[in-house]
C-alpha cells in the first residue's frame, strides 16, 4: 500500500515536471526541476541500481514529452541517483541505514533535508547547464542560471519532499 | 560474504551508471548540433589522452626496433644531404647559384608520432601527439620517408586528429614515373598497402614497377615523395587507365611521422580567391 501510494505520487509529480518543462518557462535564466528531489526521496531500501533505472526512465520520459534536447535530463539525473546514498550518508549519517529509515522533513528536520535537496539539485543543475550550453555560454550566464534555477527548484522541491515523505504516503504522522 | 556482495553491487552499479551516461550522451549527440560538436570534440580529447598514455607504455617496449629504423633513416638522410651539398657547391663554383638561402622547400616540417590509428574502417583516422602549440595547423599533410599517411583535420593544444589515407573520401595528386602523367591516388579500400592511381590517359605508356611520386600539385604535400610501385592496370570507360599501386608505407606498422605545412598556403589561397573574384566580375 505504502509502495503503491509512493508510486502514484511519483508518477503525478512526473506529470507536474513535464507540465513545468512545457508550460512554465519563466526566463532563459530559470530552469525549474523537481526531478533531483524525487530521486533523492526514493526509499532507502531500494539501492543504487533500482534508483539508476528509475532516474533513467524518469529523465527519458521528461525528455521525450517536453520539447528539449533528448538525453539532457537523463544525463543530469542519473548521476543524482548514483550519488543519492552518498549524499544521504554524508548529511544524515550511517545510523539511518542501520535503522532502515527513510528520509523526511519531520524525521530529519528542515535544515538537514534542505542541505541534501540542495546538493542533489546542484549536482543536477551543474551537469544540465554545462551540457545545455555545450561550452558556448559565458560563465556569468551559466552562474546566474545556476543560482536562479537552484533557488526556484529548491522551493518547489520542499513541497515534493512533503508529498513523497513516508509519513504522508503511509497515512500516519508521529 | 556480505562485504563481497556489497562490493559486487557497487561494481555493477558503477558499470550501469557509466552505460547509462554513455546512452544519454549518445542521445544528446544526435539531438542538438551544438551538443554534437561539443561531444565529438570532448571524445577526441579523451581518446587522445587515453591512447597517449597507452602509447607511452607500448613505446617503451619497442624502442630497440624504432631506434634501428631511425638510424637507417638517418643514414639515408645524411647521404641525401651530402649529395645535395655537393650539387650546391658545384652550382656555386660554376656561378649558377650565389645565395644558398634561395634554396627553400616551401614546407614547414614538424616531427610527430602516432598515438592512435584505426585501420579496420572505411573512414580511418589517426591521432598525433603534436598540437597547435607545436606548430601543427589544420589541412597539413602527414608523411613518412616512405610515403604519405593522411591529412590533419582538427588541432587541439597538444594533439591533432587526422584523416588517414586509408579513407575512401581522400585522394591525393600523384605522378607516375619521373615526368609522367598526374592523377588522383586513392586507397583501394581493402589492403593496408594498396592504392589505385586513376585518370591516367591511355596514350601514356608505363611499365609495371615504375615508381609513383607525389606531384606537388596540391598544397598539402611536397613534390617527389616516393609513394609506391605501379602494378597492373585496367581501362575504365574506354577512356582512361586505372593502375594498381603497391604503397611503400604499410599502415600496419606506423609510428613516427612528419607533419608538413605549406608556408605559402595563405598566399596561394589569396591569389585563388582574387582570381575567382575577378572571374565573377
Amino acid at each position: 500500500m505504502k509502495q503503491t501510494r509512493f508510486l502514484i505520487n511519483f508518477l503525478l509529480l512526473l506529470i507536474v515536471q513535464i507540465c513545468i518543462a512545457n508550460f512554465f518557462r519563466l526566463s532563459q535564466y530559470v530552469m525549474i526541476s523537481i526531478l533531483p528531489a524525487m530521486i533523492l526521496l526514493i526509499p532507502i531500501k531500494h539501492g543504487t541500481i533500482p534508483a539508476l533505472f528509475i532516474a533513467f526512465v524518469t529523465g527519458l520520459a521528461v525528455d521525450l514529452l517536453s520539447d528539449g534536447l533528448l538525453g539532457l535530463n537523463v544525463l543530469a539525473l542519473v548521476p543524482v541517483a548514483f550519488c543519492r546514498l552518498g549524499i544521504i550518508r554524508l548529511i544524515f549519517g550511517d545510523e539511518i541505514f542501520a535503522r532502515k529509515e527513510d528520509i523526511s522533513v519531520p524525521r530529519q528536520g528542515i535544515w538537514k533535508m534542505s542541505v541534501a535537496i540542495i546538493m542533489a539539485i546542484a549536482l543536477f543543475l551543474i551537469i544540465y547547464i554545462w551540457a545545455d550550453g555545450a561550452g558556448t555560454r559565458p560563465l556569468w550566464f551559466s552562474g546566474i542560471r545556476f543560482a536562479a534555477s537552484l533557488a526556484s527548484s529548491y522551493i518547489l522541491s520542499l513541497f515534493v519532499a512533503s508529498i513523497l515523505a513516508p509519513e504522508r504516503t503511509s497515512g500516519s504522522r508521529r | 560474504m556480505v562485504d563481497e556482495r556489497k562490493i559486487w553491487a557497487k561494481v555493477i552499479g558503477t558499470v550501469i551508471f557509466i552505460l547509462m551516461e554513455i546512452a544519454a550522451l549518445s542521445m544528446l549527440k544526435h539531438s542538438g548540433s551544438l551538443q554534437d560538436i561539443w561531444i565529438t570534440k570532448a571524445s577526441h580529447r579523451v581518446m587522445a589522452w587515453v591512447w597517449g598514455g597507452f602509447d607511452s607504455v607500448g613505446h617503451y617496449f619497442s624502442l630497440k626496433t624504432e631506434n634501428e629504423n631511425l638510424a637507417r633513416e638517418n643514414a639515408m638522410l645524411t647521404e641525401a644531404l651530402r649529395r645535395s651539398q655537393d650539387r650546391v657547391q658545384t652550382a656555386m663554383e660554376n656561378g649558377l647559384l650565389t645565395d644558398t638561402t634561395l634554396i627553400f622547400s616551401g614546407y614547414e616540417h614538424v616531427p610527430a608520432s602516432i598515438v592512435k590509428i584505426s585501420r579496420n574502417k572505411q573512414h580511418n583516422y589517426f591521432i598525433l601527439n603534436k598540437g597547435y602549440e607545436d606548430g601543427v595547423r589544420p589541412q597539413s599533410g602527414v608523411i613518412t620517408s616512405s610515403g604519405i599517411v593522411g591529412i590533419v583535420d582538427a588541432v587541439d593544444k597538444h594533439y591533432s586528429y587526422g584523416m588517414s589515407f586509408m579513407n575512401t573520401g581522400i585522394s591525393i595528386s600523384a605522378r607516375l614515373g619521373n615526368e609522367g602523367a598526374v592523377g588522383p591516388l586513392t586507397w583501394d579500400g581493402i589492403t593496408m598497402d594498396g592504392a589505385v592511381l586513376k585518370e591516367i590517359p591511355l596514350q601514356y605508356k608505363y611499365s609495371p614497377g615504375d615508381t609513383v611520386w607525389t606531384s606537388g600539385n596540391s598544397m598539402l604535400f611536397p613534390p617527389d615523395i616516393p609513394l609506391g610501385i605501379a602494378g597492373s592496370s585496367k581501362v575504365v570507360n574506354g577512356a582512361v587507365n586505372e593502375i594498381e599501386v603497391e604503397l611503400f608505407q604499410s599502415f600496419a606498422a606506423l609510428r613516427y611521422v612528419t607533419v608538413v605545412s605549406n608556408s605559402g598556403r595563405e598566399e596561394i589561397m589569396y591569389l585563388e580567391n582574387l582570381e575567382e573574384g575577378q572571374g565573377e566580375e
